[in-house]
């Protein structure tokens, strides 16, 4: 069932190269977190514990349903077109995401000795990792930015709590709640951006230099 | 009238930590270490100085807030409401510089790191014009970027731990404890992802192509802060990881990394500092280039280079609020940062003249200033280490940002003033910020007060792991 789900996210990652409307790649993430959420609710069941169960649970809550609400609110209220704004073609992405996968396949297999699932745990979460890193340098509008961000940080927490000695409770905690903060700001940023400029396309803001 | 009140009482209360920090400095110079509360927070010689540094730029940046807030007050660039929020943003600023050093928990050091960042994007952004703001967006996504890159590096590190230990946990006493059995495969791939995470939010080049933006950007008592103190608060976060790595691994692949990155950054700070246009971004790539000769003065390893790159970090930090906060009152007087409209500031601004002249002499290492003794301990720690090539690099690119500043310097300060109408004004509590800086600047370069010297030499032994 782990493999499972940890297959779906990878598929999940490697689609949300495709999407060329916000909405689309909004779907993506949602789905990515929820498969996320999943995989913190199994190993909850599995080890039984109250901590993991409650890390789930907020996953499900803050990535799934309050941070793509927040953005859907945002998108509506600054009134900006639906398009990404792609400087590498749909085909072409896909086609670098299987070569990030090939990246992080052979980095898992550098670091990790002996444990198959840790060693598929850290692949796919460096390849979540890469591919909002991807999509962060190769979309024009300023919400792929925040999106890309958001799937590397999922990236870390699948890591986080699945791996034995993953992050504590506490930290884990503490560690959400600075995302759902930043989360926040960043959209601040981009309504300013939008009232200053009059778009929030990336490539544009090239106002400082040298 | 508001305005003023609230900034002198922010003076005099940083005046106040800045007093403690000093008591505090001085309990920790012959080592030793204190852990507190459940294990959470945690004490040495290292984050004494680290709160020290921090402490004495923000009593400067407090003391020059007044009349800077005040003069932006009146010139109609801010409203008082802002001025106020200012003053909020500066303390929640400084308060979670301070957390940082004091942190035993590797998570809970990455969550104060993105605090900072979170704070300070807001204080980059401040004037809210098209500048500030693309800085301010620049500044939050690289950064986080770096620092979710530096999160996962930090679970790595737990992962390894988990692996030696059985225990769970992020505690850096207990990491510590266990560094020699740690799998160095592992922590290398992990101390990797710190050093480019964390080394993104310290400036260090290829990651620091924010920084430019957000350093000249920012209100300039925060250009201050963010100069002198942030970068070298993430720098921080490097050295704590870097401890455990060397008791795992030796004394070769981090410090050579170091060394690598600090000598890039020097390399890609002297080009820069060449063409620069603009005097607050001028300023922040000689940020880039200092935090690389920190680097560099970490990579030789060295008792005396670990030294001598402590030594500096301090004396950069006040050298260059220094420069700062001159270049801040320049460009609010003449109300740019361009360097072709700026000359002549010596008639206009006669001790901001003067502040600027000295500041620029010392941060190229002209004696009488701290980074001479600094800059002159890390060339003779890379001779007597045999490191020849850092030594000449070292040399070749000091000479030519030394150059390039003093020819940028020259004709700001010694240009004949513009024609247009200027309005000149210099508070007290603005020469008072010089006096303050300039005493420590010079006193440091001619003499290091025995109490610093066995600081820095305790924060030493922490950072050899001794």
């Amino acid at each position: 069932m782990e493999m499972l789900t940890l297959f779906a996210i990878f598929l999940v990652s490697a689609e949300s190269t495709l999407a060329q409307k916000f909405s689309g790649l909004l779907r993506s993430f949602r789905l990515q977190s929820f498969f996320l959420a999943l995989l913190t609710l199994l190993a909850a069941y599995r080890s039984n514990s109250i901590e993991l169960y409650f890390v789930g649970s907020l996953i499900l809550i803050i990535k799934v349903l309050l941070i793509p609400h927040l953005f859907q609110t945002l998108i509506k209220g600054i009134n900006v077109s639906d398009n990404l704004g792609l400087f590498v073609s749909p085909q072409l992405s896909l086609f670098s995401a299987g070569i990030l996968g090939i990246v992080s396949w052979s980095f898992s297999n550098q670091i990790m000795h002996g444990t198959d699932l840790g060693q598929l745990i850290i692949g796919v979460s460096f390849f979540v990792m890469l591919v909002g890193i991807f999509l962060m340098i190769s979309r024009i509008k300023a919400l792929a930015q925040v999106i890309g961000l958001l799937m590397m940080e999922n990236g870390v927490f699948l890591a986080a709590t699945v791996i034995p000695g993953g992050a504590p409770f506490f930290i884990e905690i503490a560690v959400f709640f600075d995302i759902l903060v930043s989360a926040m700001i960043l959209g601040l940023f981009i309504y300013r951006i939008k009232a200053i400029f009059t778009h929030i396309d990336i490539s544009k803001l090239s106002g400082l230099k040298g | 009238m508001l305005l003023t009140i609230v900034g002198v009482i922010n003076a005099i209360l940083h005046l106040v930590i800045w007093l403690a920090s000093l008591f505090l400095l001085g309990s920790f110079n012959s080592g030793g270490h204190k852990i507190m509360l459940l294990g959470y927070f945690y004490l040495d010689a290292l984050s004494a100085f680290m709160i020290f540094t921090s402490a004495t730029i923000a009593f400067a940046a407090a003391l020059y807030s007044i009349s800077f807030i005040r003069t932006d007050y009146n010139l109609k660039k801010i409203s008082r409401n802002k001025g106020l929020f200012y003053y909020l943003l500066f303390n929640l600023f400084v308060a979670s510089m301070f957390l940082v050093p004091v942190i035993n928990n590797l998570g809970l050091l990455w969550v104060a790191i993105e605090l900072t960042t979170l704070i300070s994007s807001f204080l980059v952004g401040f004037y809210n014009t098209k500048h500030s703001v693309e800085a301010a967006w620049k500044y939050l996504i690289i950064c986080s970027v770096g620092i979710t890159l530096a999160l996962f590096g930090t679970i790595i590190f737990a992962y390894a731990m988990n692996l030696a230990s059985g225990i769970n946990s992020f505690n850096w006493t207990e990491l510590l404890a266990y560094s020699g059995k740690l799998d160095p495969n592992l922590v290398k791939a992990a101390f990797i992802f710190i050093l480019i995470g964390y080394g993104t939010k310290a400036g260090l080049a290829p990651m620091h192509t924010w920084l430019p933006d957000a350093h000249s950007q920012a209100i300039s008592p925060i250009s201050a802060l963010l100069s002198g103190v942030l970068l070298k608060i993430s720098l921080y976060a490097i050295l704590r990881f870097g401890i455990i790595v060397v008791k795992c691994c030796g004394w070769s692949f981090y410090p050579n990394l170091m060394l690598i990155f600090g000598l890039f950054s020097l390399a890609v700070a002297a080009i820069f500092i060449i063409v620069q246009k603009d005097i607050k971004r001028l300023l922040a790539y000689s940020s880039i280039e200092h935090l690389g000769l920190i680097s560099i003065g970490i990579g030789l390893g060295s008792d005396l280079a670990i030294f001598a790159a402590l030594l500096h970090l301090f004396g950069h930090a006040i050298t260059k609020s220094l420069m700062f906060f001159g270049a801040g009152k320049v460009a609010q007087t003449y109300n740019s940062h361009e360097l072709k409209d700026i000359s002549g500031v010596s008639r206009v601004l006669p001790a901001t003249g003067i502040a600027l002249l000295i500041g620029a002499l010392a941060l190229i290492g002209f004696p009488p200033g701290s980074i001479f003794i600094s800059e002159l301990l890390l060339v003779i720690s890379a001779i007597s280490s045999r490191n020849y090539f850092t030594a000449g690099a070292l040399l070749f690119f000091l000479a030519i940002i030394g150059g390039a500043i003093l020819f940028h310097f020259g004709k700001v300060i010694f240009g004949k003033p513009p024609e247009k109408e200027l309005s000149p004004n210099e508070s007290p509590g603005l020469v008072l910020t010089y006096v303050f800086l300039i005493v420590m600047i010079i006193g440091l370069g001619i003499f290091v007060p025995t109490i610093f010297r066995h600081s820095i030499l305790s924060a030493v032994a922490v950072i050899k792991g001794i």
